[in-house]
C-alpha cells in the first residue's frame, strides 16, 4: 500500500488528437473496451496500489470528464479526508483569458497533502499497471524522478519519447517523435517525483511563464536533475492516434490480453450506469468475437467489434471490425466495417460505411449519417 | 434522525423453502435474478424512484449475504445522511425479544426505528417479488381515500384466484372481505403483499395483535383481516403492470425466462425507472469467435464461447467451447466446460458443471429427484462441482448434501470462498 504518495492524473495531451473523439471530450474521458474510459485504468491502477488522495488536471472540454468521474465514489474516493480533487483551468477574471496561475491549481493540490511522493500519470495510455516497483527503484537510486518505460521504441511510428540511459539507467538523451531513434526504450506518462521538488519545478515554471505542464516537460530536464528510467514489463496501449486507439480497441477481442488488462486482484472500476442485461435477440444472424456491453440489444450480425453501453443492431444489419460508442442505432440494413461511431449517433436505414484496416472511419458524436 | 413523511420497510428474512438449495445459504431476496440483479433489486429501487429514501430491511434467514449486497445502499442511491437504508436483525431486550415470529411481529419489534422518523405512512414491502411500481402513486391514493390501510391489487384469472389471497371489495375499492386462498373466491384481486398504513393506526393495530395470544402476527393472516372485521378503513390500489412472486423454482424459472419472451412487460430499459443493482465492476462481456447465441441477456464479466440459446446469463459466467446450454438460468460466476449439455437447469452462483456432464430432461434416473422441481427444470445448488461426465435427470436438484452420498458425481466447490469474496 502506497501511503505516503499522491497522484496526479493530466487528463489532456496537447501532443495528441484522436480526431472527432477527443474533440467533444478530454482525451481521459475517451471511451474505452466497451464500458470504460481511459481515466479509468489510471484511477484503478491508483487506488489498487493505496493512493487516496488524486488529484485530475483538466485543460479544456473537462464536461464530459467531470460527468464521468463525479464524486469519485466508484472508486471509493469519496472521501472525507483525501479522495478526489478536480483541479480545472483558471481564467483571469480580467482579461477572460486562461492564466499564466494555471499551475498554481496544481500547486495548492499538491501542497495541501501530507503524503513524500506524487505519482504523475498522462492519459495517453491504457495498462493495469503496478506502482511499487517504480517507487522502491525511486527510492533505492535515490533519483529526482523516475519514470515507467517499455521496450516498444522501434514499433511506435508515431509519437514517442525514446530515451537514452547510462548504465545506473539514468536518464542522458531524449529524442521526442523521432521516427530513426536508436533506441527501443520509449518512456511513458508515468513518472514519480517528491512532493517539494516538483512544487519547485512547477513555481519555476510560472516564473518563467511556462503554461504546459506535461511529463514531456519534466523528462526534459533530464540534464538538470537525475532522472531514472524503470522498466515496465506488462501490458501497454499507447493511444497517440485514431489508428492506436482503434488497435487497442481491437486487442480487447484477444483472450489473454482481455484477462491480463481486467484482472480479478487488481479490478478497473469505472462509473456505473445500472442498464439492463445485453439481450442477443431471436432474430439476430452470427455474433462472434465480439466485446459488448450492458443495455445492448442484438438483431442484426456482428463480428470482431466493441460495443459500448446501450447500442442497437437492427435487424440484418451487419457490423465488422467496428467500435461503437453508448447508446449508437445501428438501423435495419446498415453495413459497418472499420468503422468508430462516437456517442449517440444514429446511422439510418441502407447505410454502408466501409473504412480500412488501419484507416478506420470515424463518426463523430451525435451525428445522423 | 429527521421527520421523515413516509418510510418503507421490507421484509426480507424468509428462507423461501420452495426454492430449496438455492437458499440453503441465502436468504430469499438475495438470489440472482434477471442477469445481472438480485431479487431485492426491485423493492429497493422502486422505493428510491419513488421518492422513498428511508428504507428499513427486516433481515432474519442466512443474512450475511444480503448484508454484504446490500452494504451502505450505495448502490441504489440510499446511502443518504437523512435516511438511507437500515439493516434491522431481531435483537435481544430486557422485554425477552426474540426472533421475528411473524411478518407483523417483525414490524412490531421495530416500532422505536420506525418512531424514530415520526412517519405518517408506512409501506410493507416483501423482499421476493419482480415488479416495478410507483409507491408514491399508492400513497396519493391512499391518502384521498383516508384510508388506515391500503393493499395493491393485482386482477388475477378467475381461475388462478384460488391461490392467492383475495380482497373483495364494494364499488368505493373499500374491502368488505379478505379470503385466504378461498376456494370460491367472491373476487379476483389478489393482494401483491405491498401494504401503506397510516403509521397512527398501524402502531395501534400492531400493539394489539402482539397482545391476542391466539394470532400467528402475520400481516395477510392477522392483521388484515382483523383490521377489516374490526371496521377500520382498509382499501385497495389497483396495480396492474408485470408482477411475479418467485416463491418456487418453477416461478422463478418463468419469471428470468419472462425477460427474453415478452421483455416490454417489466421493461428494465426504461430509463426513467431504472433497476439498480450491485455492480461486479468486471469487464464487458465477451462472446467468443465459435460462440453461437440465441435469444439471450448477458452481462458484465460473462465470457460465452460455445453455444447458449434462451438462456439468463449472469455476471462472470464462463460458457465453455463445445459446451451448449438450452433454456437455462446461469446464475453470476457459474462455469460451464467442454462438452456439458444443459438444457433447463438453474445453475447456483459460482458452481463448475465440468467436461461432458449431461443434466437434461432426457436423462435416465432419479438420484436427485426432488418435489420442489418441476415442469423438468433442474436446480444445480451455489459452488459445487459436478463431476466430469455426470448424467443428471429432469426434476432434480443437487445440493450440497449430494456431495457425500453421490461423490462419484457431486463434489463442493474447494475455492467457493474465495470467489465470494471476488464477487462480492
Amino acid at each position: 500500500m502506497l501511503t505516503d504518495a499522491m497522484g496526479l492524473i493530466l487528463a489532456d495531451n496537447r501532443r495528441i488528437q484522436l480526431g472527432a473523439l477527443n474533440q467533444p471530450r478530454a482525451l481521459a474521458a475517451v471511451p474505452f473496451a466497451g464500458r470504460f474510459r481511459i481515466i479509468d485504468f489510471t484511477l484503478s491502477n491508483m487506488v489498487n496500489c493505496g493512493i487516496k488522495r488524486i488529484g485530475v488536471v483538466a485543460l479544456t472540454r473537462y464536461k464530459s470528464l467531470m460527468d464521468h468521474v463525479g464524486t469519485g465514489s466508484w472508486w471509493d474516493l469519496d472521501r472525507m479526508r483525501q479522495g478526489l480533487y478536480l483541479i480545472p483551468p483558471y481564467i483571469n477574471p480580467v482579461t477572460r483569458a486562461p492564466d499564466r496561475t494555471d499551475a498554481q491549481g496544481i500547486i495548492d493540490y499538491v501542497e495541501s497533502g501530507d503524503q513524500k511522493y506524487v505519482f504523475i500519470s498522462a492519459s495517453d495510455y491504457v495498462s493495469n499497471v503496478h506502482y511499487r516497483p517504480l517507487l522502491d527503484s525511486h527510492k533505492a537510486s535515490g533519483a529526482d524522478m523516475s519514470v515507467y518505460y517499455a521496450r516498444d521504441g522501434k514499433k511506435e511510428s508515431a509519437l514517442s519519447l525514446a530515451i537514452e540511459t547510462d548504465e545506473d539507467s539514468r536518464i542522458t538523451g531524449l529524442m521526442v517523435d523521432f521516427p530513426y531513434s536508436a533506441s527501443e526504450l520509449n518512456a511513458f506518462g508515468l513518472l514519480v517525483i517528491e512532493k517539494d521538488l516538483l512544487i519547485r519545478i512547477l513555481t519555476e515554471m510560472m516564473a518563467r511563464g511556462i503554461a504546459d505542464f506535461s511529463i514531456l516537460g519534466l523528462l526534459q530536464l533530464y540534464d538538470r536533475f537525475n532522472i531514472r528510467a524503470v522498466e515496465h514489463k506488462g501490458l501497454l496501449f499507447r493511444i497517440y492516434d485514431i489508428r492506436s486507439y482503434f488497435e487497442a480497441s481491437m486487442s480487447m477481442l484477444d483472450d489473454e490480453i482481455r484477462r491480463g488488462l481486467f484482472s480479478h486482484d487488481r479490478p478497473i472500476y469505472t462509473k456505473v450506469k445500472n442498464e439492463a442485461p445485453c439481450i442477443v435477440s431471436p432474430e439476430s444472424g452470427h455474433v462472434d468475437n465480439v466485446l459488448s456491453s450492458d443495455g445492448c440489444v442484438i438483431m442484426g450480425e456482428v463480428k470482431n467489434s466493441v460495443l459500448f453501453r446501450g447500442c442497437v443492431i437492427g435487424r440484418n444489419a451487419r457490423v465488422t471490425n467496428s467500435v461503437l460508442f453508448q447508446d449508437v442505432q445501428i438501423s435495419e440494413g446498415v453495413v459497418l466495417d472499420h468503422v468508430i461511431v462516437d456517442k449517440n449517433s444514429v446511422i439510418k436505414m441502407g447505410g454502408r460505411l466501409l473504412g480500412q484496416p488501419g484507416y478506420p472511419i470515424v463518426i463523430g458524436k451525435n451525428s445522423i449519417v | 434522525m429527521a421527520k421523515q413523511e413516509i418510510i418503507a420497510m421490507i421484509l426480507a428474512g424468509g428462507q423461501g423453502s420452495r426454492l430449496g438449495v438455492l437458499t440453503d445459504f441465502i436468504a430469499k431476496p438475495a438470489v440472482p435474478f434477471g442477469s445481472r440483479y438480485r431479487i431485492i433489486d426491485f423493492p429497493l429501487s422502486n422505493c428510491m424512484n419513488s421518492g422513498i429514501e428511508t428504507v428499513g430491511v427486516l433481515t432474519q434467514y442466512q443474512p450475511l449475504e444480503l448484508n454484504s449486497y446490500i452494504g451502505n445502499g450505495h448502490s441504489w442511491d440510499l446511502d443518504r445522511n437523512n435516511g438511507g437504508t437500515y439493516i434491522l436483525p431481531p435483537y435481544l431486550s430486557q422485554e425477552g425479544n426474540d426472533w421475528y415470529k411473524g411478518t407483523a411481529n417483525a414490524i412490531y419489534q421495530n416500532i422505536p426505528f420506525i418512531d424514530g422518523f415520526q412517519p405518517s405512512y408506512v409501506l410493507i414491502l416483501s423482499g421476493d417479488h419482480i415488479y416495478k411500481m410507483d409507491y408514491a402513486a399508492m400513497v396519493a391514493h391512499h391518502i384521498e381515500k383516508k384510508a388506515g390501510a391500503t393493499i395493491a391489487v393485482i386482477e388475477v384469472p378467475w381461475s388462478e384466484a384460488p391461490r392467492f389471497g383475495i380482497m373483495d371489495t364494494d364499488e368505493h375499492d373499500r374491502v368488505i372481505e379478505f379470503q385466504e386462498k378461498p376456494e370460491q373466491p367472491k373476487n379476483n384481486l389478489a393482494s401483491m403483499g405491498v401494504y401503506c398504513f397510516s403509521w397512527e393506526v398501524l402502531r395501534e393495530v400492531l400493539i394489539l395483535d402482539e397482545n391476542d395470544p391466539g394470532s400467528k402476527n402475520d400481516f395477510g393472516g392477522d392483521v388484515i383481516p382483523g383490521m377489516i372485521e374490526r371496521g377500520l378503513d382498509v382499501f385497495t390500489w389497483h396495480f396492474d403492470g408485470y408482477w411475479k412472486d418467485v416463491g418456487t423454482v418453477g416461478s422463478l424459472w418463468e419469471s428470468n425466462m419472462d425477460l427474453l419472451k415478452e421483455p416490454s412487460a417489466i421493461n428494465l430499459r426504461d430509463r426513467s425507472w431504472p433497476v439498480y443493482s450491485k455492480n461486479p465492476q468486471r469487464p464487458s462481456h465477451y462472446f467468443g469467435p465459435k460462440a453461437v447465441v440465441n435469444n439471450i441477456a448477458v452481462t458484465d464479466g460473462a465470457e460465452i464461447f460455445g453455444e447458449v440459446e434462451n438462456s439468463i446469463v449472469g455476471y462472470n459466467v464462463i460458457v465453455e467451447e463445445g459446451a451448449v446450454v438450452r433454456d437455462s438460468l446461469l446464475m453470476p460466476g457459474a462455469c460451464v466446460k467442454k462438452g456439458a449439455v444443459l438444457t433447463r437447469c438453474i445453475v447456483g452462483m459460482n458452481t463448475i458443471i465440468e467436461e461432458d456432464v449431461r443434466a437434461t430432461p432426457d436423462e435416465p434416473g432419479d438420484a436427485f429427484m426432488s418435489p420442489l422441481c418441476e415442469d423438468d427444470i433442474t436446480v444445480i445448488a451455489p459452488g459445487l462441482v459436478i463431476r466430469k461426465g455426470a448424467r443428471i435427470a429432469g426434476n432434480s436438484m443437487v445440493g450440497p448434501g449430494h456431495a457425500k452420498t453421490h461423490p462419484d458425481r457431486v463434489a463442493e466447490s474447494p475455492n467457493q470462498v474465495r470467489r465470494e469474496m471476488e464477487l462480492c
